[in-house]
This record gives C-alpha cells, structure tokens and sequence, in this order.
C-alpha cells in the first residue's frame, strides 16, 4: 500500500462515514455540518485525481458558499432544530432495498467496465489546460455559461424582492 | 503529482492533530471543579434567555445566494486570469474579448439587481 | 482574428437566432433598468419584436445543415448541429413564446407582478435560449449546460407570481424534483464519458459503429440520462412533478412548460437516440440500431406506462389546470409511441403531433386563463353553465378538447391518424391498441368538462362574461388553425416530411 492509497482510503472514509451521519443525525443542524466533511472529504479526492483546480472550486463554492448557505437556511427557520425527520421502518425498507438495488447496479458496472485511464499520477497542473480549453473551442458553452449566471442573478433577485 | 500536494497533505495532517490534541489534552490533564456560575453562559453578566439557535434575517440568505453567484463567475475568470499572458501570446487579444463578452453579460445582471435594490440592507 | 474568437466568427452564420435571442434578452434588461416604473408595457412588444426577428433567421436557415462550433480534435464534429429538424422544433417553440407573451399581456396573474416585468420576459427569454440549444445540441456538456438553462429560468417562473401558497408550492417542488433529475442525468453522462473519452454524441456513435462497446455500463448511464430528459418530457417514472407545477404555475407558465418545455424535450430525446445509437437507415426509413440497447421495448414501455397513467389519474381531477397536465402527460405518451416505431415516418408523426398539439393545448389554456380572470378559479364545478355567459369561449374550449380527443374534424385527428399509421405500418398493432383504448378513455374526461360547460345549470346566475378584441384575435388564431388543418393537412404534413432529416443522417 503506498501512500497515495493511505490518503485515498482516508479521504474516503472521511467522505463516506460524513455522508452517512448526514442522512442519519436527527438534529438537522448536525447533519448539516457533518455535510462540510463530506464536501471537505470530496476535494481531497479531487486534488488525488489530479483535478487541482475541481478541487479548489469544490472548497471554495460547495464548502465556502453553498454550506454556508444550507446552514442559514437552517438558522432562518424558526423551530428547525426541533423538527424530528421521521425515519421509520416503513421508509427505511422501501429505501434500502432502492438504494441496495441501485448500489449494486453501480457495482456492477464499476467492477465490469474497461473504464478510460488517464495516468493521473504525473499530469500537470489543470489550470492552464482549462484556462485554454474555455477560451479555445469550448468559448461558445463558455458565453453560454455568461448567459446561465445571468439567468440565475435574474431568478435570484426577482425570488428575493417582495 | 502527489508529490506537490505532499506539504498540503502534511499540514493538514499537522493541523488535524494539533487541534485534536489540545482540547483532548486540557480535557485530560486540566483540573475540572465545575460550579454553577462557572457553567452559565456569562459568569459576571446578564442572564441568559431562551435558545442559543437564534433565528436570523432572511436577508443573509439573500446575500448569500448573490455570493455564490458571483463567487461561481470568479471561478470562471480564474483559469483565464493566472494565465493572461501565456493565452495572449497564444491566441492574441481576442482571449481578451471572449473575457469581456462573458462579463459584459454578466455585468448586466450585476447592474439590475443593484438597481433593483437587490443589495439594499433594509 | 486568432483562435477563441474564431470559434465564434465561424459558425456566427448558423448561430443567429441563438445571437439574437441573447441580444434581446440583454435589451429586455437594460430597456428595463432605464425605464421608469410607468413604461413597462413597451416590454412585451420589445419581446415580440425580438422572437418575430428569431423567427425569421429561424425560417432562413431552413435547408442548412452544418455543425457550428466545429472541434477540429475530434473529427470535425461540432457542438450544435444546424439541421433542419432542429429548426422545425425551433419554429415550434418561437411560436409558442409568441403565444406566451401575447397571453401575458392579458393575464391577470401575470399584471398584477406589473414591477417584475423585466424579470419576466428576460427569463422567458433565457428559457428559449436554452430549448434552442437544447434542439440543436450535440454535445453532452450542451445539454447538460441548456438543460440546465432551460431549468434555471422555468423554476422562478412557476413560482413567479408569489401571489399564493400553491404558486409558492409549485416553484419549490419543481427545483426540488428538477435539480435531482438533472443531478442523475449529470451521473449518467459522467459513465458515458468514462467508457467512451468523448462528450460528443457523433464521435459517440462512431466508436459505437466500430464495435467497441461495453453494454453493462451503456445501458445504466443512457438510463440514468433518459432521467433527465424523461423528467422534461414529463414521462411515466418521472411525471410525478407536473400536476403540482402545472397547477400552481401562472397560466400562460403552465401552457409555456407544457408546449415548449416539452418540445425541447422530444427534440433532445430524438436526436440522442438517433445520433447516438443508429447504425443504418433503410431504404423504407426504418431506422436499424445498434443493437447495445433495447431501445423500442424500452421506451413502448414508457409510453404505455406515460399515457396510461396520464388518462386514467386525469378522470378524477377536479381542477381544470390539473386535468390538462395529466392530459398533457397522456400526450406525452402518444407521441413517445412515434419515436419507438423507430423511423422517420414516425419521427414526422411526432412533427405533425407538436404543431397541432401546440394549437390545441395552447388554446384551451388560453381559454381557462380567460376564464380564470374573471371568475378566478379553475376548478370545474365553477365552470358550470358557462356556455350561457359566454358562448364564445365555451365553444372555443369545446373544439380545443375535442381536438385534444382526437375527433374529426379537428386537427387532434389528423395528428393521432398519422400517429397510427405510423404504428399500423410499423406492425405494432397491439400497441396502436392500446393507444386506440386510451383515446377512448380520455374523451371521458374530455366531455366530462363540456358536460359542465353546456348541459348543467349555473348554481348562482352570473354576469355575462365579455373579452377584449385583442384576446378574440388571438383566440382566432388558435381556434382557426384546428378547423384549417383538420380539413386541409397537406402542407403540414409536407412541411414535416422536409423537416425529418438530422445532420449526417
């Protein structure tokens, strides 16, 4: 096992036991900032596969923003933290026979695909490539995305005035 | 590759443990003689009234939700900005105009919600 | 002029339409922030001048077909391709924005939020910016970006009027459902990139001809990526979402998501199908697929599933927007079953299908919202004796779901009689069967509506209940084209037949 495997193995387990407690915690405040080590958890596997920049995009709009978000909807609704999510075994069933189904479904998948590899170890920085790529073939999908944020300033304010 | 986020990688692991061990240790070694006062939530101040889990404003979610919009464009001008002048030299100053045009667009946006008092407090 | 812009400059030619719907929608705002509060009824007609114009680089761009955005790595396939099927679709849904903004001007949900016009007609406008990418794209990161595009705009615009809990309701619902929709199909798309190192559907299909493919992994992301384009089409898995949206939505929003939202759809569904998977077309025009995926039992499933549920939830309901999204969903169905015939006969079916379609769906929402701003409820008891306040609107309603039956002789006939001969000629006759029996059950619902209309006396007599001349115009115009096309059909149906033809296949 190199060390390369031990941090993988280990921002794994991070990502999959917060993401665990997220949807178990009943205290809805706990769930979520257990959310931010799931995020957190994500980046690093970002930054292994090599994808620096995903990953410092990951920290700074998922952990930075929209957590920061979350929990101020969590704090603007009054009585939240009292709120008990229901999680009986009339959901638990039907949930974990969907969620063992479409696990196993990925597995499978996962185990018998010739997947592409790319020989992530040794790539350079991502930055100047993308940098590049958006600003060569990819400018039109990038104007587009000028016109998306536009969209979504429009819906945000016209949601936020009375 | 690895070897570069080598240092993050270690510091974080540093970080980690030192935030860890020093709680964990004042809770060892640290004497605990608690009293009434000492457990309140201010000493030598008024008392305190009903929950810690205030609600806030809906106005910070506002802003909020601005910030990440313009927190997501940021994103987008990054890849371009740290390497203005390797792209200029490769493709000239239409590199800058494709810039433009994505801000220019943007701007618009940024222009009505400000007009629209979208960034007004109260 | 170096590389990036180049790009652009390129392919600027076959990009006008897109061009100068952006430049409209950037006019809309600024019009907007200059304007005092007292000039915002020029809005609309900015807005109708800037579609009549898309409309017409739209109808000159018939008969090109040509990538635009060409990626010179890989193979010079490009990102939108320029054909006439996306143009026919891109007509379709000008038309029906046209059709929106005419009916904004005289809704009554739509006045009162007068202040919040600018926001209005700019997202109604970014919303066409993405169905016209969403028509023409053939690339996956496109998609995703004018899926998304589409999805932004139409979640504020449901909930748009904040006027009532259920508009509230409706928006919340739909960004919920939509965002996990669009977060599935997201997954789907980042299995096929890992199996295939390519976003585009072409240079998908041509490592697919070469007989490199891994079925287990193609068979779950294109599943995970039907998610997407199922929950915009509102078929049977993912329909769950339109009764609420469809009901708590401002009208003319409602009648937009279930025309051009829809259309979009289709058109994305068609062209991933069939750029993706073809292998040959026959000299009959049946198309042979590569045989990776059962996509026909696949999807006469679906649409079996989509009408059957769409008509028989549709008897019980009691609100009339509510009635015609499960109707709308029962469409839906149908017109599923010209795509799984697999051949370009039933691929103009589905063409001849949106064009009345959009004039049978439209005018009955328009008329409901005539309705609802007088007497302020859609529910059908309250449609009671209308007929005798106001006779023309209630005849109007009348044809518009007979239409929507399928009767002669309105257009709705024509429309399912090619539908069925698609299905006929392609030997799937159980399937037309079931299709036929469907039909039956919906005329219940249909006539249920009339029934109230025409035979039950009013419970309180009301006043007579007038329209303005505008709207008696505009209601012509949608009430014409049914009687036009149920009698006269052949240029339609020629229109469609030059319009079946995607780029390179």
């Amino acid at each position: 096992m190199t060390l390369y495997d031990i941090i993988f193995y280990l921002f794994a387990l991070v990502t999959i036991s917060s993401a665990y407690l997220v949807v178990t915690v009943r205290n809805i405040v706990y769930s979520a900032f257990s959310l931010l080590f799931t995020l957190f958890g994500i980046a690093g596997l970002y930054a292994l596969l090599g994808a620096d920049f995903v990953a410092i995009v990951q920290l700074i709009v998922y952990v930075g923003g929209i957590l920061i978000l979350m929990i101020f909807g969590v704090m603007l609704t009054n009585k939240i933290t009292n709120v008990q999510i229901k999680t009986g075994v009339f959901q638990i069933l039907p949930a974990t026979i969907g969620v063992g189904i479409f696990g196993g479904f990925l597995l499978a998948v996962l185990l018998n695909t010739n997947w592409l590899n790319l020989n992530v170890k040794d790539s350079p920085a991502t930055t100047f490539q993308l940098g590049q790529l958006l600003m060569n073939e990819w400018v039109l999908p990038f104007e587009l995305l000028g016109i998306v944020l536009l969209i979504a300033l429009l819906g945000a304010a016209s949601i936020a005035r009375k | 590759m690895l070897e570069q986020y080598l240092p993050v990688f270690i510091v974080l692991g540093i970080a980690i443990v030192f935030g860890v061990a020093t709680v964990l240790s004042s809770i060892i070694f640290g004497p605990q003689r608690p009293t009434t006062e000492k457990l309140s939530t201010y000493e030598s101040g008024m008392k305190p009234v009903g929950t810690t889990k205030e609600r806030v404003s809906i106005k910070y979610y506002l802003i909020a939700m601005l910030f990440i919009i313009f927190d997501l464009e940021v994103i987008f001008v990054y890849p371009w900005a740290v390497q203005f002048k390797k792209l200029f030299h490769e493709f000239g100053i239409s590199v800058f105009i494709s810039m433009f045009i994505f801000l220019v667009i943007f701007e618009i946006g940024y222009l009505y919600v400000y007009k629209k008092g979208g960034f007004k407090w109260d | 002029m170096e590389a990036p812009l180049k790009y652009i400059f390129d392919s600027i030619q076959y990009l006008k339409p897109e061009v100068a719907v952006s430049i409209f929608l950037a006019i809309l705002v600024t019009v907007d922030l200059v304007l005092g509060k007292k000039n915002k009824q020029v809005l609309p007609y900015i807005a109708l001048a800037g579609l009549v114009i898309t409309g017409y680089f739209v109808t000159q761009q018939f008969g090109t077909s040509a990538f635009a955005s060409v990626q010179h790595n890989i193979g010079n396939f490009g990102l939108i391709a320029v054909d006439s099927f996306g143009n026919y679709f891109k007509l379709i849904i000008i038309l029906s924005s046209i059709f929106i903004v005419l009916f904004s001007i005289s809704s009554i949900e739509i006045k009162q939020v007068f202040d919040r016009h600018g926001e209005y007609y700019s997202l109604i406008f970014g919303m066409m910016l993405g169905m016209m990418l969403m028509v023409s794209s053939a690339d996956l990161i496109l998609i995703y970006l004018s899926i998304e595009l589409v999805s932004l705009s139409s979640y504020v615009l449901a909930g748009f009027t904040k006027q009532s809990l259920r508009n509230s309701e409706a928006s919340l619902k739909y960004i919920i459902y939509g965002g996990t929709a669009s977060g599935i199909m997201l997954f789907g798309i980042s299995i096929l990139y890992g199996i295939m190192g390519t976003t585009n559907l072409y240079a998908i299909n041509t490592i697919l001809q070469n007989g490199a493919f891994q079925p287990l992994a193609l068979i779950i992301s294109c599943i995970l990526i039907f998610t997407g384009f199922g929950f915009k089409i509102s078929a049977a898995p993912f329909h769950f979402w339109t009764p609420d949206v469809y009901e708590g939505a401002p009208i003319a929003i409602t009648a937009y998501l279930s025309i051009a939202s829809k259309a979009a759809g289709f058109a994305l569904l068609i062209r991933f199908i069939k750029v993706t998977f073809i292998q040959t077309i026959g000299e009959d025009g049946y198309w042979q697929l590569l045989g990776v995926i059962d996509w026909k039992s696949f999807l006469i499933m679906i649409s079996i599933l989509t009408m059957t549920l769409g008509n028989f939830s549709a008897l019980w309901q009691d609100n009339l927007k509510r009635m015609l999204a499960y109707s709308s969903i029962a469409h839906a169905g149908y017109m599923l079953l010209g795509l799984a015939v697999f051949s370009d006969q039933g691929v103009m079916a589905i063409l001849i299908y949106f064009l009345i379609y959009l004039f049978m769906n439209l005018g009955a929402f328009f008329v409901v919202m005539l309705i609802a701003n007088k007497i302020g409820s859609e529910e059908i008891d309250e449609y009671d004796g209308i007929a005798y306040k106001t006779p023309l609107l209630a005849v109007s309603l009348a044809v518009f779901l007979i239409s929507l039956t399928g009767l002669p002789p309105t257009a709705g006939f024509i429309a399912k009689l090619y539908l069925f001969i698609a299905l006929v000629d392609a030997k799937m006759i159980a399937v037309a069967i079931i299709a036929l029996l469907n039909t039956v059950v919906s005329l219940y619902y249909y006539i249920r509506v009339l029934k109230h209309m025409f035979l039950t006396k009013p419970k309180v007599e009301g006043e007579r209940i007038t329209i303005g001349i505008a709207d008696t115009v505009v209601l012509l115009a949608m009430l014409i084209p049914i009687f036009l096309f149920g009698l006269y059909f052949t240029p339609i149906v020629n229109f469609a037949k030059n319009s079946i033809a995607l780029l390179g296949f």
